[in-house]
């Protein structure tokens, strides 16, 4: 074999060598970003399913059924949010006891803004119908324009913030 | 002999980019949906919807030609066909009333991202003012879907929910 050849030999064997190892290489790193991506769309999933679950929890209470409504209040939220409900429970209460008043919602449509799977961070925006009944008169009906903030805790995805966007009556 | 020479790791170039095996196990792509994930295409999307919605539904009697000649560039589908009718039947009101309307997008957010199609979930704000009258706000959402055409995000269907 001439020495030209054997370089020939060596350098295609090194090719091969090289372009195996990064073969490799790519299917590790498509792996891995595919698992990774398929974790965070399942995430963002979950994050919409909550956020728009808890934003609905927390627009709808029954005079007669408000302990189980406040309860669902608190399971639903966290952090300062959580603080903040259960600092307004007691006149809120008296108020709806007064009131004699029936609230409803209906989430209209909702989506994940942002996503911060690391820190445990979302947030959502959410259109929301939500209708008020009170005895001796007809139900009133507006459109609620929120806009929440999620936490992510021990038991899951939870309201931390909510803030009103807009509002109309429909 | 060159060529086959050099057949072999071509191929095997080919497979360590990535085509061919992803090829072979079925890309995350077409079906999987981006939005939120894939953060630059969603604000891709969200930024261009956002300027094409805001450009659509905002007009002035002087200038009724710049509103549906930017509807005629970023709609497309259903929404030109719907937006061409409501335009025309609009645009004498624009003139006579001398009706400004200016639309805002306050929120915006990609509810999926899946291929060359987006749904969007848009929060906006309308002021409306007639001439010698007070201008009056409303605000609303839409659901707003976009197809990407020739490299750009172009509305093919708005719901308002």
């Amino acid at each position: 074999m001439s020495v030209a050849a054997s370089v020939t030999m060596a350098a295609r064997g090194l090719a091969v060598l090289a372009a195996a190892a990064a073969a490799w290489g790519g299917w590790s790193w498509y792996a891995a970003a595919h698992d990774s991506s398929a974790a965070l769309a399942a995430g963002r999933d979950q994050v919409l399913a909550a956020g728009e679950q808890a934003v609905q929890n927390l627009n709808t209470l029954d005079w007669q059924h408000l302990s189980t409504g406040l309860s669902t209040w608190d399971q639903s939220t966290t952090g300062d949010l959580r603080t903040q409900l259960d600092q307004g429970q007691a006149d809120f209460t008296k108020q709806v006891e007064q009131a004699h008043t029936v609230t409803t919602a209906k989430v209209l449509a909702g989506a994940v803004t942002e996503l911060d799977e690391h820190t445990g961070s979302a947030s959502v925006m959410v259109a929301l119908q939500v209708t008020v009944s009170a005895p001796g008169s007809s139900p009133s009906v507006k459109q609620s324009r929120l806009l929440g903030q999620l936490t992510r805790t021990a038991q899951g995805w939870k309201l931390s913030d909510l803030a009103q966007a807009s509002t109309t009556d429909s | 002999m060159r060529a086959a020479r050099w057949g072999v790791p071509a191929v095997l170039w080919l497979a360590a980019l990535g085509f061919g095996v992803a090829g072979l196990l079925g890309r995350p792509g077409p079906a999987a949906d981006r939005a939120v994930v894939d953060a630059s295409a969603t604000s891709q999307v969200n930024s261009q919807v956002d300027t094409a919605l805001a450009r659509i539904l905002s007009y002035t009697p002087q200038d009724t030609a710049a509103t549906a000649q930017a509807a005629h560039d970023l709609l497309s589908g259903t929404a030109s066909t719907q937006y061409q009718t409501l335009f025309a039947q609009v645009k004498g009101q624009i003139g006579t009333q001398r009706l400004t309307v200016a639309t805002q997008v306050t929120h915006s957010g990609v509810v999926s991202l899946t291929g060359d199609q987006a749904q969007l979930l848009v929060f906006v704000r309308q002021t409306a003012q007639r001439q010698g009258s007070a201008a009056s706000t409303v605000d609303g959402q839409l659901s707003v879907t976009a197809r990407l055409i020739d490299g750009h995000w172009r509305i093919s269907d708005m719901t308002e929910r």
